[in-house]
C-alpha cells in the first residue's frame, strides 16, 4: 500500500537515462530518507510526448540503489595476476588512497608524455552504451578534456551492436545519426528489424500506439516476431541479412514497374543529385572552369553547372557533352570531350534493373508478390503532391517511411540497406519532410544539439561532411587510436564520438592478434571504464576477457563486482542514479525517437544520500583534476560547457574561478543558471534550488525543426544521393594508401565504396566464416541472431532482480528461441535445455519453442552468461556473444564502416540441464 | 479498467509500477502482461494481454471465501480483509483469472535480507493471506477524498494506469457516460476474458474500433 | 487461429489439501458404510471410529496448510455461499453423531451417515466451485467425488469391518460406478477442452497404472463374490488406495488452470483482427 509506509514522504523529480532513448522524466517517492518507489512525473504530461511516464527500467532504480552487492568503498587489487580464474583480492581503501594511486599513475604518464612510442594515447577510457554514461558521470567529461588525448577505441559493443552504418551514412546523407519515421504524421512504415516498441523509448511507444489507432500500416520485415512485429499490421519473416535484396527490389519496383510521374520528380530534381551528369568512367562531369558538377538544363538544352540559376535540370536521359572535366582520386583531373553522359538517376535506374522482386524472393525467402506489394503500398501511401502546414509553413506531406534495425543497418549489407532506405525516401520526396523518414540526432558533426545548424554548404552543392583524410599527404598512416578509425574509416570522421563509434572491436582484436603488416598496438597504461562491461557485451567474450587481463592498470567506476572490473586495479564507487547530481538536455529531436514540442533541461538530483562511501562523479572528477594539477584546465572545460551549456554567454556569466575546487552543488548551480539563461536569451534564470523543486525547465521547440529539408531548401543544397561519387573517390584513395603500406587485408572492405550499390552475397559472409574457422558449413545449418527486451535494453541493469522478474513474463527471456517445427525435428520441447554451438564455442540455455520465428533461425535474447556479476551469475542464460567470433575471422565480417553484426551460423541440440550435469 | 490490446506492447512497465506501488514481494504480480501467440508459422499473431483481478460483478472468489475476507465495495472494487483471511487459498482455486497470490514467508529481492526500501514497506499483514490487485484502492480513495476523478486525475488513478507508456490501460467509472472509459467502450469493440463463466469481469479488452453503423 | 496454452499447474494446494479430500472421502465413506452395516447388525465400532478419525485427519492436514492457522475459526463465517464453510460446519455434528453412535446412541448412526454424505457432498462442491481449475469445476466432478468416497469407504470397510457378501456387492457396485463416472468425467473434460496438462494425465503411466489397479480391484471384488474373502479384502484395499491415488493426482498434478483466453487478436493499425480458438 503506498500509504502504508509511515513517516514523512516526499516526491523528488528527477530523470532516468539508462538507455539512449531517454531521458525519461520521473519522480521518486522518498519516505524518511529511503527511496521507496518510482512514479511518473505527471507535471510533465503536457510537455512530454509520453506524458511524463518513464519506461520500465526507471522502476528498477530503487533496487539498484539498495542492491546489497554494491561496491561501497574504494578498493584496490592485491593480487597482481589478472584473469577470470584469479581472485583479484580487492581490499577496501580510503578515497584519499585510491585517488592518490590513480593520480600517481597519471602524473607519471604526464611526466613521460601523453602519447607512447607508437603515438598512441597512454590513457584509454571506455564508457558504455550510446553515450548514456555521459548523463551519469557529472563533470568527468571536463576532467577528460583537461587531460588531453585519450584513446576511446576500446568499445563495449559499439560498431557491432549499434546501428553503426546508419550512424555514419545517415549522418552523411541527412544528418541522421539515428533515423526514425515521422510517426505522428506517417501512414505507412516498412520496418526492417527496427524494434521500436522495445528500444524506441517511451516517446516512440506512445507515438506508435497513437499511430496504430489512427490507422497506420507498419510492415515489419524480420526473421523473428518481435514485440514490434507483434504490434505491426504485417510480419514478413525474412532470411537474416538479406534485407538489402528486399530493399533493392523495392527500389527496382519504383523505378521499373510504375510510371515515372508517380515519383516525386521535383524533389529528385531539386533536392538530390539525380540530375548530375556522370561520365563514362563513373565520375561526375564537371564544368572545366569552376569544377562544379554539370547537369542538363532542359531550358537551354545544354550542360550547365549544378547551381546555375533558373536551370531546369533533366532527371533522366543521355546527353552529349562537348567538353568537361572529371575529378578522380588524389586530385587527378580527367579531360573529356564529346562524351555521352548519363544522369546519376539514369545510372541508378540501370543498376537497379536486375533487382526484380523475383530475384530478391529467391534470396530473401519472401514471395516476390509480397515484395512487390510492399513497394507499391509504399508508393500508394506516399501521397506525392500533398502538402501540410507546419508552424505556418507549407511543406510536402509524404507519410511513408522505411526504418532499419540492428543487424540490418550494421555489418555487411548495411551500406546497401542504408542507401536503399534513403533512396526510397527520395524517390517519393519523403526524406526529412512531414510524414517521412527523419534523422533525429547528430554526433559526427557539430553542434551536437542542433542538426539543422550543422548543415553547412560543402562541395558540389551538397552539405559539408567531415571525412578523415585519404589523400597521400594527410592520411593517418599511423593510427591515432588502437582501432585505427582515422586510418581505416574515412566516413567516421573525427568528432569526439568518432573514435568510440568504431570499429571498436578492432582495438580489442589488435591487442591480441594483428593482420599482416600491422604493428601490434601497445596496451594503454591506464584504462578507465564506467557503465560498461565489454567482457560480457562484446564477442568471443572468453578471449576478450583474457585480452583485458593484459592491461596493466585499470580503473573502474564500480557499482557491483562484474566481469570487467574483475580485472581492475582500482574500484571507485560512484553515487548512482538516485544519489547524484547532473543537468541534462531534454526534448527537441534527441536520439532514437523523441520529437518534442519543447526543449530544455532536466535535473538528476540526490533523492537519497549515497550509500556507503559512494561519491558524486563531479566530486571525483574535481579531486582527480586537483591531484594531477589540472584544476585550471578542468574548470576551463566546465566554463566552456563540457557539461551541457557554456557557463558564459551573450546574456550571462556564471563562469567558475579556475583556481579553486568547486563543490558539486556550486558547479551544477552555475550550469542550471547558464542553461536557463541560454534557453531564454537571458530572460529567465533558474538556480539549482529551483530545479531541485521543479525538476525540469523547457521552452517551445518548433515542429518545423524536426525536418531538415526546409533548411536544405533554404541553403539551396542537395542530398548526396543517389550516386556516391565521393565515396568511390574516397575508397580508391584509401585503397591506394593501404596498398602503399602493403596492407591487403582491408581489400574486401574497399569494394563497398560503390557509386550505386550492387548486391553481393551478404549472408554468404557468415557461411564463409564457418569455413574460415575450419569447420563445415553444413554442420552449422541455422542462423543465430539476437534481440532485446525493454526491461534490459541497454540498461546496465542486469543485477536488478525486478527487471528479471518482469522480463520473465516475456517469451524467450533468457532462453534459446526456436521455431516449433524446427524444434520438433530436433526433438526439442519447450523448456528443454539446449546447446547452441558455433565453430568457436557453445552456449546453453532453455528452449523457448514458438511459432513466431523462422525455421532456419534461432534467437538468443539479451547479453548474459555472467560469471561474476551478483544475481546475474546465477541466471544460467545463454549468450550469443559467447559464440560470436572476435578474431581475424571477424575482420572478414567487418564492413567498410568498421561494423559487424550479431549473426552467427550455429547448430542446436538437446542436452542435459546444469542441474542434471551436477548430479 | 480498460486494456486496449491495440496499444499494449508488452513492456511490463505496469507490472513493475504495480509491484513498487504495492510493495509486493518477488513473484507476486497483481498486474502482469501475458505474452501470447496465436496461429502457426508464418501466419502468427503475438498479443500482449494485461491481466489481474477483474473485479468481477459476481466474483467467484467472493462466493467461495469461507471467512468473508473477500468483499466487494459499492463501487465494484473487490477487496480482501487481511485481518479476516485465513490463507486457505480456496479463492485462488476459484479465480478464473489467476489473479490471486499467497506468500507464507517473507521474500526479498536480493535473498534473505530486506533492503532499506523493503524494510520500509514491509507489511506483515500480507503474509499467510491471499493478496491481489486492489485497483490501488488507497490511491483511488485518497484522490476521491480530495475531489479528484479516478482515471482523469492521475493522483486518483491506479499505479498501473498511471505508468502505462502506450496509453493502453485506462481506468474510470463505467457508470458515468461522460467518463473516458464509457466513451472508449462505446466507440470500440471489446471482449471480456472468460465471458462464458458469467463472472461479469470489470476488465474490458479493446480489440478494434466499432463497426460503422 | 489457435492460441498458445498459458495454463499452468496450480501451486498453492499440495498433498496436505489433497489429504483432506483423500481422508475426508474415505472417512465419510467409511462412516456411511458403517451406518449401513450397523443397520444389518454388524459391529462397526472400529470402521466407524476410523472413519471419523480419517475425517479429522483430513481437516488437520488442511489446518496445517492454511496461512493463518490461528484464525481457523474464521472458516465458519460464510455459510451463505462457501462450500468450505459448509464442510467445516458439518464436521462438528458429524463427529458428535459418530461418537454418540459409537457410545451406543443408535440414531447417531443414521445422523452420522447423513452428515457424512453431506460432508462429502460439500467436498465435491468445493471442487466444483474452483473455477480456476477446469479439472475440478467440471459438473461431473460431483458424482465422481461422491462415488469414489463411497468406493473407498466400502472398500476399506471390507478390511476394517466384516466382508460379508452384501458389502462386497456394495464395494463392487461403487467401484464399478466410480469407473463409469470417471470415464464420463474424462470424456466431459475432453469435450469441454480442458487444459492439455489435465488431459495428459489420463494418458500418463501413473494414471494408467491406477486404472489397472482399479480394474484389478473390481476383479478381486468379483472373485470375492464367489467366496474368496481374501480376494475381496485385497480388492477393497485396492479400491480405497486407488481412490487416494486418483485424488492425489487430481489435486496436485492434474490441476491446471484455465489459462488466459483471448477470442480475438487486436487490430494493429491497418490489419484485420482474427478470431482465436483455444489451444
Amino acid at each position: 500500500m503506498s500509504s502504508a509506509a509511515a513517516g514523512e514522504t516526499r516526491s523528488v523529480p528527477t530523470y532516468c537515462y539508462n538507455c539512449v532513448a531517454g531521458p525519461d522524466l520521473m519522480t521518486v517517492e522518498v519516505t524518511d530518507g529511503v527511496a521507496t518507489q518510482v512514479r511518473p512525473d505527471h507535471k510533465a504530461t503536457d510537455i512530454h510526448p509520453a506524458h511524463g511516464r518513464p519506461c520500465i527500467k526507471a522502476y528498477g532504480l530503487v533496487q539498484k540503489t539498495y542492491n546489497p552487492h554494491r561496491v561501497l568503498t574504494p578498493m584496490k587489487r592485491t593480487n597482481p595476476r589478472k584473469g577470470r580464474d584469479e581472485d583479484p583480492g580487492f581490499v577496501p581503501i580510503s578515497w584519499d588512497e585510491a585517488l592518490d594511486i590513480v593520480a600517481a599513475k597519471l602524473n607519471d604518464i604526464r611526466a613521460r608524455g601523453l602519447l607512447d612510442e607508437q603515438g598512441l594515447p597512454r590513457v584509454a577510457a571506455t564508457f558504455g552504451h550510446g553515450g548514456t554514461p555521459a548523463f551519469y558521470m557529472g563533470t568527468l567529461p571536463a576532467f577528460l578534456s583537461s587531460w588531453g588525448p585519450i584513446d576511446y577505441s576500446f568499445g563495449s559493443g559499439q560498431g557491432v551492436k549499434c546501428t553503426h552504418s546508419e550512424h555514419l551514412y545517415g549522418e552523411f546523407w541527412h544528418r541522421a545519426f539515428t533515423v526514425c519515421a515521422d510517426t505522428v504524421s506517417t501512414r505507412y512504415i516498412v520496418s526492417f528489424g527496427a524494434n521500436v516498441e522495445v528500444t524506441g523509448g517511451v516517446c516512440a511507444v506512445r507515438r506508435h500506439a497513437d499511430a496504430r489507432l489512427r490507422g497506420i500500416k507498419r510492415v515489419q520485415v524480420e526473421p523473428y516476431l518481435s514485440p514490434t512485429a507483434a504490434c505491426s499490421a504485417e510480419w514478413v519473416p525474412i532470411k537474416p541479412k538479406t534485407d538489402a535484396a528486399f530493399m533493392l527490389a523495392m527500389v527496382h519496383v519504383l523505378l521499373h514497374e510504375v510510371a515515372r510521374e508517380r515519383l516525386d520528380l521535383a524533389f529528385l530534381r531539386d533536392r538530390t543529385a539525380s540530375p548530375y551528369l556522370v561520365g563514362p568512367d563513373g565520375w561526375y562531369l564537371r564544368d572545366p572552369d569552376s569544377g562544379k558538377p554539370l547537369l542538363w538544363d532542359t531550358r537551354s538544352h545544354k550542360a550547365v553547372p549544378h547551381d546555375t540559376p533558373d536551370a531546369v535540370p533533366a532527371i533522366e536521359g543521355r546527353f552529349e557533352i562537348a567538353t568537361a572535366i572529371a575529378h578522380g582520386p588524389d586530385g587527378e583531373v580527367y579531360q573529356h570531350s564529346n562524351v555521352t553522359a548519363r544522369t546519376a538517376f539514369d545510372v541508378m535506374v540501370e543498376a537497379m534493373r536486375p533487382n526484380t522482386p523475383d530475384w530478391a524472393a529467391a534470396i530473401c525467402d519472401v514471395p516476390a508478390a509480397t515484395i512487390r506489394r510492399v513497394a507499391l503500398e509504399y508508393l500508394d501511401n506516399a501521397c506525392v503532391g500533398e502538402t501540410i502546414e507546419i508552424d505556418g509553413m507549407t511543406l510536402p506531406l509524404r507519410p511513408v517511411a522505411v526504418t532499419l534495425g540492428k543487424t540490418v543497418n550494421n555489418g555487411w549489407g548495411a551500406f546497401e540497406c542504408c542507401w536503399s532506405r534513403t533512396v526510397l525516401a527520395t524517390l517519393v520526396g519523403a526524406l526529412e519532410v512531414p510524414g517521412g523518414t527523419l534523422g533525429t540526432a547528430i554526433r559526427i558533426h557539430k553542434p551536437h544539439d542542433n542538426r539543422l545548424l550543422s548543415v553547412k554548404p560543402g562541395q558540389d552543392g551538397f552539405m559539408a561532411s567531415t571525412f578523415n583524410p585519404t589523400d597521400r599527404e594527410h592520411w593517418f598512416a599511423k593510427p591515432t587510436g588502437r582501432n585505427a578509425h582515422r586510418t581505416l574509416i574515412p566516413i567516421v570522421g573525427n568528432s569526439p564520438w568518432s573514435q568510440a563509434l568504431g570499429p571498436t572491436h578492432l582495438a580489442w582484436l589488435f591487442l591480441r592478434e594483428t593482420p599482416p603488416d600491422w604493428p601490434k598496438p601497445t596496451a594503454p597504461e591506464v584504462w578507465f571504464a564506467f557503465r560498461t562491461n565489454p567482457a560480457i557485451s562484446f564477442w568471443e567474450t572468453a578471449q576478450l576477457s583474457a585480452t583485458m587481463a593484459t592491461m596493466p592498470f585499470i580503473v573502474c567506476f564500480a557499482y557491483t563486482f562484474d566481469e570487467t572490473n574483475h580485472m581492475a586495479d582500482i574500484l571507485l564507487p560512484d553515487a548512482t542514479d538516485l544519489e547524484s547530481t547532473q543537468l541534462t538536455r531534454i526534448g527537441g529531436t534527441k536520439m532514437v525517437e523523441q520529437h518534442w514540442h519543447h526543449r530544455g533541461v532536466a535535473l538528476r538530483q540526490p533523492a537519497v544520500a549515497p550509500q556507503g562511501e559512494a561519491r558524486d562523479f563531479s566530486w571525483i572528477s574535481a579531486e582527480l583534476a586537483r591531484r594531477i594539477g589540472r584544476l585550471d584546465a578542468y574548470t576551463a572545460a566546465l566554463n566552456r560547457g563540457t557539461t551541457t551549456f557554456p557557463l558564459q554567454g551573450e546574456h550571462y556569466d556564471f563562469s567558475l574561478r579556475p583556481d579553486q575546487v568547486h563543490d558539486v552543488d556550486t558547479v551544477w548551480d552555475a550550469v542550471c543558471k547558464a542553461a536557463t539563461a541560454e534557453l531564454t536569451g537571458g530572460k529567465e534564470i533558474k538556480d539549482l534550488a529551483w530545479f531541485k523543486e521543479h525538476g525540469w525547465f523547457v521552452v517551445p521547440f518548433e515542429q518545423l525543426d524536426w525536418y531538415l529539408t526546409p533548411t536544405m531548401q533554404r541553403l539551396g543544397l542537395r542530398y548526396e544521393l543517389p550516386y556516391q561519387e565521393r565515396l568511390v573517390r574516397t575508397g580508391i584513395e584509401l585503397g591506394r594508401r593501404l596498398h602503399e603500406q602493403g596492407i591487403r587485408w582491408w581489400d574486401e572492405q574497399l569494394t563497398e565504396y560503390q557509386g550505386v550499390p550492387h548486391w553481393k552475397d551478404v549472408p554468404g559472409h557468415w557461411v564463409q566464416s564457418v569455413v574460415a574457422l575450419g569447420a563445415k558449413p553444413e554442420d552449422f545449418p541455422l542462423w543465430a541472431i539476437t534481440t532485446k527486451s525493454m526491461p534490459y535494453t541497454t540498461g546496465n541493469n542486469i543485477g536488478i532482480p525486478l527487471m528479471n522478474e518482469a522480463a520473465s513474463n516475456l517469451r524467450g527471456h533468457g532462453a534459446v528461441t526456436i521455431n516449433a517445427s524446427t524444434a520438433t525435428q530436433l526433438g526439442i520441447r519447450d523448456g528443454d535445455w539446449v546447446e547452441v554451438s558455433s565453430p568457436i564455442g557453445t552456449t546453453t540455455g532453455r528452449a523457448a519453442v514458438i511459432q513466431g520465428c523462422r525455421p532456419d533461425t534461432i534467437v538468443i535474447q539479451g547479453q548474459y552468461a555472467h560469471w561474476k556479476t551478483p544475481i546475474a551469475k546465477d541466471f544460467a542464460y545463454p549468450s550469443l556473444n559467447a559464440i560470436a567470433p572476435l578474431s581475424l575471422v571477424s575482420l572478414a565480417l567487418t564492413d567498410a564502416t568498421g561494423s559487424g553484426a550479431d549473426v552467427v551460423r550455429v547448430r542446436v541440440r538437446k542436452v542435459d540441464g546444469p542441474a542434471r550435469k551436477r548430479a | 479498467m480498460v486494456a486496449d490490446l491495440r496499444r499494449c506492447v508488452g513492456c511490463q512497465t505496469c507490472t513493475v509500477a504495480c509491484k513498487e506501488s504495492n510493495a509486493t514481494p518477488p513473484g507476486v504480480q497483481w498486474r502482469r502482461v501475458f505474452d501470447i501467440e496465436a496461429g502457426e508459422y508464418p501466419d502468427v499473431r503475438r498479443v500482449f494481454v494485461p491481466t489481474g483481478c477483474q473485479h468481477c460483478d459476481d466474483p467467484p472468489c467472493l462466493e467461495v471465501c469461507p471467512s468473508t475476507a473477500t468483499g466487494k465495495r459499492a463501487d465494484g472494487i473487490v477487496t480482501i480483509d487481511y485481518e479476516l483471511c485465513i490463507g486457505c487459498a480456496y479463492c485462488i482455486m476459484a479465480c478464473p483469472y489467476e489473479a490471486r497470490y499467497k506468500v507464507d514467508d517473507e521474500r526479498f529481492a536480493f535473498g534473505d535480507d530486506a533492503t532499506p526500501n523493503e524494510r520500509k514497506r514491509a507489511d506483515p499483514r500480507m503474509l499467510g493471506v491471499v493478496t491481489k490487485c486492489t485497483f490501488c484502492v488507497d490511491i483511488v480513495d485518497a484522490g476521491l477524498a480530495q475531489g479528484l476523478v479516478p482515471g482523469r486525475d492521475m493522483a486518483a488513478t491506479p499505479a498501473c494506469v498511471q505508468s502505462c507508456i502506450s496509453g493502453a490501460l485506462r481506468f474510470g467509472d463505467l457508470e458515468d457516460p461522460r467518463s473516458g472509459i464509457a466513451q472508449l467502450l462505446a466507440e470500440n469493440q471489446w471482449f471480456r476474458m472468460h465471458e462464458a463463466e458469467g463472472t461479469g469481469p470489470g476488465f474490458y479488452y479493446l480489440w478494434d474500433k466499432a463497426p460503422p453503423l | 487461429m489457435k492460441q498458445t496454452n498459458t495454463a499452468y499447474r496450480q501451486r498453492y494446494w499440495d498433498l496436505r489439501a489433497a489429504g483432506n479430500f483423500i481422508a475426508g472421502g474415505t472417512g465419510t465413506g467409511l462412516v456411511f458404510v458403517s451406518a449401513l452395516a450397523f443397520a444389518t447388525g454388524q459391529n462397526v465400532l472400529v470402521p466407524l471410529l476410523l472413519g471419523l478419525a480419517l475425517v479429522g485427519l483430513g481437516l488437520s492436514l488442511v489446518w496445517l496448510e492454511i496461512g493463518k492457522p490461528w484464525r481457523a475459526f474464521n472458516v465458519f463465517f460464510h455459510p451463505q455461499t462457501s462450500w468450505m464453510t459448509r464442510e467445516g460446519m458439518l464436521a462438528t455434528p458429524l463427529f458428535a453423531a459418530g461418537l454418540a453412535a459409537a457410545l451406543g446412541f443408535a440414531p447417531g448412526f443414521a445422523i452420522a451417515a447423513v452428515l457424512a454424505a453431506g460432508f462429502l457432498y460439500c467436498q465435491a462442491r468445493m471442487l466444483r466451485a474452483s473455477r480456476a481449475i477446469p479439472a475440478w469445476s467440471h459438473p461431473r466432478i460431483v458424482p465422481l467425488i461422491l462415488l469414489t468416497g463411497l468406493a473407498e469407504g466400502a472398500g476399506a470397510y471390507l478390511v476394517l469391518g466384516e466382508p460379508t457378501r452384501p458389502f462386497i456387492v456394495l464395494a463392487l457396485v461403487a467401484a464399478s460406478a466410480r469407473e463409469i463416472v470417471r470415464e464420463l468425467y474424462r470424456r466431459g473434460l475432453s469435450a469441454a477442452a480442458a487444459p492439455e496438462g489435465t488431459l495428459a494425465w489420463f494418458r500418463r503411466p501413473e494414471e494408467r497404472a491406477l486404472q489397472t489397479l482399479r480394474i484389478a480391484a473390481m476383479v478381486l471384488l468379483a472373485l470375492g463374490l464367489v467366496g474368496n474373502t481374501l480376494s475381496a479384502t485385497i480388492g477393497g484395499v485396492l479400491a480405497a488406495l486407488t481412490g487416494w491415488g486418483f485424488k492425489a493426482i487430481l489435486v496436485t498434478r492434474a490441476a491446471y488452470t484455465r489459462g488466459l483466453r483471448i477470442p480475438r487478436t487486436p487490430t494493429r493499425g491497418r490489419d484485420t483482427a482474427r478470431a482465436v480458438e483455444p489451444s
